[in-house]
């Protein structure tokens, strides 16, 4: 019953879900124009590096999942980040809609698995981990079909670093930055920094 | 004796302390409201005004997080407007905004229109419900806020500051509006506003907080006006009758130029801004053939109606904005092509909304952080005295209060004593002392032979001026 | 039929962009690649109105298959056919996307997904009420880049300190972002928002019989892989 409670969205769940997803969305329409660029040219040197760029997509699920705390924040914001993508005009049309909800289930899964109770740098690392493997799995079906295996693990294994490093660790320590700023008081990272920072 | 059945509102002992706040910023705190009673409420910047408002409102605790103590009571339908309008707006088109409050109480679509239609004359805003939202100015969106409250029908209005960014002309008719609205519809109101003078005809009752967030005045208004004027003045009310403050007297030492001051040449001025919508991108012509001179030693003052180019000059005389036509001359480098540390010496701009203009999470190191970066020392504890800032000083500068941010970013972008100052609307929201602070701020440093510039619609700020330049879309007048 | 994509309903452009992704599941040999690939340009060429969006846009699909073609020569053993297949499958998943994102109306969307779709409207109109705040977005960009410019913290010459810089706005942007996040939801709830059980809308969400006959084509056209595999026995 507290459960339930702790898990009902407020407004300020739902609008910020939604005004994180478009900032995020914005964000990343301006990164998918140098990605365009950077892949490309990994494409040519060793292709599954590609990976190594791919990291930053998962960062609208780890940092709404950080922020709000609740069932299906994660899911949501990359959602939404990603529809605004695509509606601003990128070169991969709505399949970004898809990416975004796989991208966003994988970190949703850990989160659910810690019962959305743990957010720690650790948890994030894992979440974007899994939201890293969910995607380069996709990608191997639509993409690199026809790669032989070794390239599409090589693929997967620059993608998982690379959604750990930038969006584990990053989203993490992004969200802490955010906390510090006094703009996360309504919500749970926002406590822990006053209860941190109290004296 | 009023019983509580015949109260809209009441605060019984009402205590407030917000996260990350040792001591409570209102404590103990009575206060009624009566059905069609209208309400004044003033007092000094950090008072505690916006969180009385809050408070009855009852929003504080859950998107604002603190501790609250006492009981608070509101009877009907609450209509809030915040202090930033932009804050409100909820959908692309005038009409679909007013509408959001019947649809949220599940009123019938033909209803709902008729109601929006309503709303819209009540406040003035002639034009057809399908005018995009982001075509409006800053006074237009103002009463639009107020339309889409009144929709609602409510008995009880809110409105913290709801003038203080204003040109003259739109504050008259949002107060004009405000008025017709509790005439015509008896709700009661609640009205924050720091210049008392045009709401007390509208008012019964006209309530003053002391720096401590305690009610030190609970009078109507004639007895406001006959017996109050000079004890309400020491207050920081702003009173009608009352001449302005006289600037303070701001150390040399503060404010004197580290850099040479530049005599700013503004020739043909021209800047092309882009509105960049989701679908497609309007081109916007915001200045035309500007020309004018900002002179050292010389306090500058730019005026006009909203939306007039006033923030944008502003803009390009702080080496911001890439001029389109034209060009500003004055320093051996164009401004808008030196490299940020050699600008931060030569110009130090303040934005018209403080907090974009926050760097960091503590007041202190907000004023010291440009200094540190350039190698200039700043006496961080005399400016925070001059500003009265000095109990603030590890506060979060996005966690205060409208008028406190303002004084923050002053003070950050100018600590470091560049040769010419830029302010956009450095006034709003102050009472008569920090007013003074701030106006002897720029008085000083003029003398000390700065270059000063300031975008306003404050008269008191205009008189004491030594030129003013008037904007009239885009071009000078 | 010309131009009608300009008319559609934003959830039937939708689901013509996501069905690209079945569509492209069905690519398996260099025959249906062809093929499909062929119908969608062509109808696309038919549907789409003729101004939608800068014709640039599908020069990027291009790259995007040409890299994918060359990937797969490089790492899938080197075969022509394989390689073409695997860019023309690209090609085939992101074009209608591509193609119909410009026509979709956000706001027009949102009121179908509440009502039509209905789903949470509390989900739905936050996600209405963020959208249109979109052009502040890079209004409040440009504050904060101005801000940091003229306290001393702006860009240098180099990509690193550019990006650097990009960073430090787009950050400053978030927390704009939470900020304001704040303030709509109180002034949303004081609307009334938090309180609504029977919302009601102001606009309807109309559904024609165009919608239905674009959607049926959208279908149509995602089946196009599977009946060519089928009658070539592939
Ligand atoms: N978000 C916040 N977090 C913590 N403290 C705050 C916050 N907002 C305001 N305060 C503090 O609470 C006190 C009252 O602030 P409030 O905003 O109610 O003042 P105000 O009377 O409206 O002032 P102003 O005229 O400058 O708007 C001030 O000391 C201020 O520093
Ligand atoms: N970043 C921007 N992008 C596009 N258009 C803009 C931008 N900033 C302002 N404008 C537009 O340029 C014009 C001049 O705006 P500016 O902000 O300079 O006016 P102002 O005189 O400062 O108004 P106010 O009193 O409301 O602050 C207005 O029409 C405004 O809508
Ligand atoms: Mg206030
Ligand atoms: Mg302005």
């Amino acid at each position: 019953m507290a459960r339930d409670a702790a898990f009902r969205y407020r407004t300020i769940d739902f609008v910020t879900v939604a005004m994180l997803g478009v900032a995020i969305g914005v964000a990343f329409w301006g990164w998918a124009q140098l990605y365009q660029v950077l892949s490309t040219l990994s494409a040519f040197a060793f292709p599954p590096s590609s990976g190594l760029f791919g990291g930053a997509w998962l960062l609208g699920g780890v940092i709404g999942g950080l922020v709000v705390r609740k069932p299906g924040a994660a899911l949501l914001t990359e959602v939404v980040a990603a529809s605004v993508e695509a509606l601003l005009g990128n070169s991969w049309g709505l399949s970004t809609v898809i990416s975004g909800t796989i991208q966003g289930f994988g970190v949703e899964l850990v989160l659910a698995v810690f019962l959305w109770k743990r957010f720690g740098p650790l948890v994030a690392a894992l979440a974007a981990a899994v939201a890293a493997a969910f995607e380069s799995f996709y990608e191997w079906q639509v993409y690199y079909t026809d790669w032989a295996l070794p390239y599409q693990l090589a693929h997967l294994g620059f993608f998982v670093v690379s959604g750990v490093v930038i969006a584990g660790f990053g989203g993490w320590a992004l969200v802490r930055g955010l906390a510090a700023t006094g703009a996360l008081d309504a919500f749970g990272a926002g406590r822990e920094h006053h209860e941190r920072t109290a004296v | 004796m009023t019983t509580s059945t015949d109260l809209r509102a009441e605060l019984r002992g009402f205590g407030w302390q917000p996260l990350g706040r040792r001591a409570p910023a209102i404590d103990g705190l009575d206060l009624d409201v009566r059905p069609g009673e209208r309400i004044l409420l003033a007092g000094p910047s950090g008072a505690g005004k916006s969180t009385i408002i809050h408070a009855l409102a009852g929003v504080l605790g859950g998107a604002l997080p603190g501790e609250m103590s006492g009981a608070v009571r509101v009877d009907g339908q609450i209509g809030l407007v915040l202090q930033n309008p932009g804050a409100a707006v909820v959908a692309d088109r005038i009409g679909r905004d007013v509408a959001f409050g019947p649809e949220n109480s599940g009123i019938a679509r033909e209803e709902i229109w008729r109601r929006v239609a309503e709303a819209l004359e009540l406040v003035g805003l002639p034009y057809p419900v399908d005018r995009p939202t982001s075509a409006l100015s800053g006074g237009e969106l103002q009463r639009l806020a107020l339309a889409g409250v009144l929709a609602l029908r409510p008995s009880m209005l809110l409105l913290d500051e709801p003038t203080s960014m204003l040109d003259a002309g739109n504050a008259d008719r949002v107060r004009t509006a405000v008025a017709d609205v509790v005439a015509s519809t008896g709700a009661s109101l609640v009205v924050v506003d720091h210049r008392i003078g045009p709401w007390l005809d509208l008012v019964h009752r006209v309530v003053v907080l002391d720096a401590g967030g305690r009610i030190v005045h609970d009078v109507d208004p004639d007895t406001c006006r006959a017996r109050l004027t000079e004890d309400l003045g020491r207050a920081g009310v702003w009173m009608p009758g009352l001449p302005a403050p006289e600037p303070a007297d701001v150390p040399a030492a503060l404010v004197a130029p580290e850099s040479p001051a530049p005599r700013l040449d503004v020739r043909d001025l021209g800047v092309d801004l882009v509105a960049r919508r989701m679908r497609g991108a309007a081109p916007i012509v915001a200045l035309d053939e500007v020309s004018t001179e900002v002179l050292p030693g010389q306090l500058s003052v730019f005026t006009g109606a909203s939306g007039a180019g006033k923030s944008t000059l502003l803009a390009a005389l702080a080496g911001l904005v890439r001029p389109d036509r034209g060009g500003i001359g004055g320093t051996p480098v164009p401004l808008h092509r030196m490299k940020s540390p050699e600008l931060a010496r030569t110009v130090g701009w303040v934005p018209q909304n403080p907090e974009h203009g926050f760097l960091t999470t503590s007041v202190r190191q907000e004023i010291t952080r440009t200094g540190l970066k350039l190698g200039t020392g700043v006496a961080v504890e005399e400016i925070l005295e001059v500003l009265g800032l000095g109990s603030l000083a590890e506060a979060n500068p996005y966690r205060l209060s409208g008028g406190e941010q303002r004084r923050v970013a002053l003070a950050a972008a100018l600590a470091h004593r560049p040769g010419a100052l830029m302010l956009d609307e450095p006034t709003v929201g102050q009472d008569r002392r920090t007013w003074a602070a701030i106006t002897g701020w720029m008085r000083a440093a003029a003398r000390a032979g700065a270059t000063a510039g300031a975008s306003t619609h404050d008269q008191a700020l205009i008189e004491i001026a030594d030129r003013e330049t008037r904007l009239d879309q885009g071009r000078v007048r | 039929m010309n131009g009608v994509l300009g008319r559609a309903n934003p959830l039937v452009l939708v689901a013509v962009g996501l069905l690209a992704l079945v569509a492209s599941l069905g690519v398996r040999s260099l025959l249906t690649a062809v093929i499909t690939t062929g119908v969608y340009v062509l109808a696309l060429a038919l549907m789409l109105p003729s101004r939608s969006g800068h014709p640039l846009r599908f020069a990027t699909v291009v790259l995007g298959g040409v890299s994918v073609a060359y990937s797969t020569w490089l790492l899938g053993g080197g075969h022509l056919d394989v390689a073409a297949t695997a860019g023309l499958r690209i090609a085939v998943l992101a074009l209608p996307g591509v193609a119909v994102a410009p026509l979709i109306e956000p706001m027009a969307l949102a009121d179908q997904l509440g009502q039509r779709l209905r789903l949470p409207h509390r989900f739905v109109v936050s996600f209405a009420a963020a959208l249109q705040r979109f052009e502040q977005l890079g209004q409040t960009w440009q504050h904060l880049s101005r801000a940091r410019r003229s306290r001393g913290f702006g860009p240098g010459r180099g990509p690193v300190s550019r990006g650097r810089h990009a960073a430090s706005v787009t950050f400053g942007l978030l927390v704009t972002t939470m900020r304001e996040a704040t303030s709509a939801s109180i002034a949303m709830d004081a609307r009334g928002f938090a309180r609504a059980r029977r919302r009601t809308w102001a606009e309807p969400a109309p559904w024609t019989a165009t919608d239905t006959a674009v959607l049926l084509v959208g279908v149509l056209l995602a089946a196009v892989p599977y009946a060519v595999g089928l009658f070539s026995g592939a």
